[in-house]
């Protein structure tokens, strides 16, 4: 009873086998080996497995593997283009928004799917965005910061 | 010393593994053949196993391993050894692991977890740790006396008493009867979990041919843990290796032997095969370990000025089911309930006492923020009472440098004073409240706080220069999210003088890297760090001998800094890497050199005979000022902003400092505000992240970090540590703030909008 799904992976399309109750999350871990998005509790409460999809940042904990057929995923992994890291990815780093480390591609990758549709998001809008993603290091003040630097560079120019 | 790294606001060198999703944590591991556990749990608090039935979960398709404590009857314990990997003859919460399977598939392991039937008597059981000291209460270890234990804990058999400490000093009656007010106060402080984004998880592997157990997982100390299996499996410490991935967390929650427990067992029995083991959420708030819940007892004498005379405590602490490292939170944990503050007659009684409920553990601060939230609390009411400005009673009992500790020990680099001044000057300390518009209300509160690192412990480190003149640093300091190894890095690369992003940390590994007490009780800077200047010198050393050799110069004459070496006159100069390929040419080598620290034999922890043990190689002080808006209308605590300025002896790395102090403020107000296990029958009903609320960017205040250096004589480059007591101040100055807000006194945490608003609604008009 396996479904065939037809999805691009950062850039990379697959075709496979999948059983209808596989989660994206699992897909991406298990099968692609994608293992930078991560799963924090499986029941889209912490947003920790935070990918997008279509653009759109989406729990993949809770969306079926067969609901992405025909659609672009972009994970973290897929987020830096030749070595250059995605300005997001910069900001983190030179803000010091990184702990532990465990939520971090699922707050760079809400904060992307904020700032592709809203390139010059204020603070109140970040915070908003990124409430769905949980950093128990307590990384916020610095995370927000970080996506706000590269906000304010679209807003200044 | 002019440094190139040390003191400057260096990018984490494990941030671009993280922003990549390249790192790799335990639940990243895959090994060939791995298989994948899961775990039967006990769905009652207190109970004897009559019989298990295994045999239909044997037949479920993909299962390899059963097992049950009759297969694997080994206990652990790093301080009692007092908990099973898997029960044995009766439970003792709910959740505790009961049955384990290894399975091809997470599905068949959970499949045939549910196949297992368990068969128990139910025993009466005891959740408050006040009942459970009592006589007649049901005794949760009956053999509690028979335990191998640290001989320092004095274990009371026959009852549900883990470990007692007392301690006195001078005598408090005549403290009492010089004093002109004398407060006697008690407060509780909740259990509440660590939360790691990353819940517990491991990888095991056992060789049944050579014996050897691997365990890939993100424990805080590997080098003990392996110690810890070594000694429960009759094995050879090269017997047990720990590989450590990064870590998703720790917050001392990765202090014990939990999700590692499970796969230990189960890796017994797949005939080589590794077996993954991965705690759900559910299992990481149920079953893993919590801050160790407590009821203080506080009697303060003061004089008119507000000068203390004497101070009697009294500590009960909830065990939980199995000490894991409860009995040293009770014993040093507990020592700082006397507060920053010179206090000529103390008291004190601590008392761990099992409930059956999860383990308690170690929790950032060890017991330091159980008991500076009543310390705090209480100083507050004394002032209150007094008259006198919080602020102002504090400095006037505050240790200064030269003062004696509770030990004797003679207090040094007090940055404390300097603390408070900063933090209250930050939040606006004696300014005018403004107007109340509505329903809401503002207030400011103050808090500090003393926290040691526990003393002495020892670190080792091993130091390589690399043919090509890279560097790289063996050590068993894990990397649990604090940006341990930035700031090692930053003091190698500064010590030999070579450039940061030529140096490799690698994660430890305990079959090579040296032995480390532990990346706990926030001394990995310090004594790593000191270890690292040791090992660095010496390799330091070496490099100028051979470039004095090669360049036929007295290596007096010579430096290195930034990988180059250069001549006092500059006539001569080399790169290290040139230096390295002269020296063994394309044969291969390498300069090496190792650093070993221990803090014992300081004389800056001397102390009064016989309890040389309550001593710190240094002490870190805090003061947390917090302004909060209260809303009386619904109760709702809003934290507006908190100014935290903590003494760290020298920033390494400032940005660290700051990813500490701002990640601790924003844990410590949720914490207080929000979380709060909710229990029946000894079952943690809000399981979920849903129901179990830590805070979120939207619950964000203003945090303002303040630094404050008072260069430790002995710390490397003048450093001591900051990422556990940044915790302890931040429940105290909410609540004094709300406290000054709206004019109640909160002795009971945590302090959750409906406390709140039933207490404005009782208030007395």
């Amino acid at each position: 009873m396996n479904v065939t799904i037809d999805l691009t992976v950062n850039g990379e399309r697959h075709r496979l086998e999948v059983t209808p109750w596989t989660t994206l999350l699992e897909l991406l871990r298990e099968t692609l080996h994608l293992t930078g998005t991560k799963e924090g509790c499986g029941l889209g409460e912490c947003g920790t497995c935070v990918v997008l999809v279509d653009g759109s940042s989406v729990n993949s904990c809770l969306m079926l593997a067969l609901d992405a057929n025909g659609r672009q995923i972009t994970t973290i992994e897929g987020l830096a283009s030749n070595e250059e890291l995605h300005p997001l990815q910069a900001s983190f780093i030179e803000k010091g928004a990184v702990q532990c480390g465990f939520c971090t591609p699922a707050m760079i990758l809400s904060a992307k799917a904020l700032l592709d549709r809203n390139p010059g998001a204020s603070e109140e809008e970040i915070r908003r965005a990124l409430s769905g993603v949980l950093c128990r290091c307590g990384s916020y003040t610095k995370i927000i910061e970080a996506v706000r630097t590269v906000s304010k560079e679209v807003e200044d120019s | 010393m002019e440094t190139q790294y040390v003191g400057k606001r260096v990018p984490r060198v494990d941030a671009l593994d993280k922003v990549t999703g390249q790192a790799m944590y335990s639940v990243d591991v895959e090994l060939p053949g791995m298989l994948y556990g899961a775990t039967l749990r006990s769905p009652l608090a207190h109970a004897k196993i009559v019989e298990i039935d295994t045999s239909a979960a044997l037949t479920v398709p993909g299962v390899r391993a059963v097992v049950t404590g009759k297969e694997f009857p080994f206990t652990f314990g790093h301080m009692i050894k007092d908990q099973p990997f898997l029960s044995i003859h009766k439970v003792r919460y709910v959740g505790e692991p009961v049955a384990a399977v290894a399975a091809e598939t997470e599905a068949a392991a959970q499949e045939a977890v549910e196949k297992i039937r368990v068969e128990y008597e139910e025993l009466p059981a005891v959740f408050d740790p006040r009942k459970a000291a009592l006589d007649g209460a049901p005794i949760i270890h009956e053999d509690l006396g028979k335990y191998d234990h640290g001989n320092v804990y004095e274990l009371v058999p026959g009852t549900n008493i883990s470990t007692v400490m007392k301690y006195s000093r001078g005598d408090v009656e005549v403290g009492f009867s010089e004093a002109d007010e004398v407060f006697e106060d008690e407060f509780y402080i909740h259990p509440v979990a660590h939360t790691p984004m990353e819940t517990h998880a491991a990888v095991v592997q056992y060789t049944p041919s050579g014996k050897m157990l691997t365990v890939w997982s993100s424990a805080d100390a590997p080098c003990q843990r392996a110690k810890d299996l070594a000694k429960v499996l009759s094995l050879s410490f090269n017997q047990v290796r720990f590989i450590s991935t990064y870590s998703g967390g720790g917050f001392g929650g990765k202090g014990a032997i939990v999700a590692e427990g499970i796969g230990v067992a189960l890796a017994h029995f797949t005939k080589g095969r590794p077996v993954k083991v991965i705690y759900s959420r559910q299992e990481e708030l149920t079953a893993s370990q919590v801050r160790l819940e407590a009821y203080l007892k506080l009697k303060t004498g003061v004089k008119k000025d507000g000068t203390l005379t004497a101070r009697e405590a009294e500590i009960i602490w909830d065990n939980g089911a199995y000490s894991s490292k409860g009995p040293e939170v009770a014993r040093r944990g507990t020592l700082t309930i006397f507060g920053p503050y010179r206090t000529p007659h103390l008291t004190l009684l601590s008392r761990l006492v099992y409930t059956n409920k999860q383990p308690s553990g170690a929790y950032r601060g060890f017991g330091t923020t159980q008991v500076t939230w009543a310390c705090e609390a209480q100083i507050d009411i004394i002032a209150g009472k007094l008259g006198i400005d919080p602020v102002e009673v504090r400095l006037r009992n505050f240790y200064a440098d030269g003062d004696p500790y509770i030990n004797e020990q003679i207090m040094h680099t007090a940055g404390l004073r300097e603390t408070l001044e900063k933090a209250s000057q930050e939040i606006g300390w004696g300014q005018k409240k403004p107007k109340t518009t509505g329903t809401k209300v503002r207030g400011k509160g103050i808090a500090t706080t003393i926290k040691g690192t526990n003393t002495p412990t020892d670190s080792y480190c091993f130091i390589k220069v690399n043919v090509d003149g890279s560097v790289t640093v063996l050590t068993s300091s894990v990397e649990i999210g604090a940006g341990q190894k930035t700031v090692l890095a930053q003091i190698a690369a500064d010590t030999i003088g070579v450039p940061l992003a030529s140096i490799h940390i690698p994660n430890p590994d305990t079959c090579s890297t040296p032995f480390d007490f532990g990346v706990t009780s926030s001394r990995t800077t310090y004594h790593m760090g000191n270890a690292i200047c040791l090992a660095g010198q010496k390799v330091r050393r070496q490099i100028l001998e051979t470039a004095g050799e090669i360049l036929k110069t007295d290596p007096e004459r010579l430096t290195l800094r930034e990988g180059e070496i250069i001549d006092r006159d500059a006539e001569n100069q080399m790169t290290l890497k040139e230096l390295m390929a002269k020296k063994y040419g394309g044969k291969g080598g390498a300069i090496q050199g190792e650093g070993y620290f221990t803090p014992a034999g300081s004389s800056l922890i001397k102390a009064k005979p016989g309890i040389e043990w309550m001593s710190s190689i240094f002490w870190m002080w805090a003061t947390h000022a917090a302004e909060v808006e209260v809303d009386t209308e619904t109760g709702v605590v809003k934290v507006l902003k908190i100014a935290a300025a903590h003494d760290v002896g020298r920033a390494i790395n400032p940005i660290g400092c700051e990813q500490q102090i701002e990640g601790s403020v924003i844990m410590g107000l949720s914490n207080t505000l929000f979380e709060e296990f909710k229990m029946e029958k000894g079952r943690i009903m809000n399981d979920t992240l849903a129901d179990y609320k830590v805070a979120t960017t939207l619950d964000l205040p203003e945090i303002v970090p303040i630094i404050v250096e008072s260069h430790h004589s002995e710390g490397p480059f003048g450093a001591k540590g900051v990422g556990e007591p940044a915790l302890a101040p931040t429940a105290p100055a909410i609540a004094n703030a709300i406290y000054d807000a709206v004019g109640i006194r909160f002795k009971s945490l945590p302090i959750t909008r409906e406390k709140v608003l039933a207490a404005i609604r009782n208030r007395k008009p």
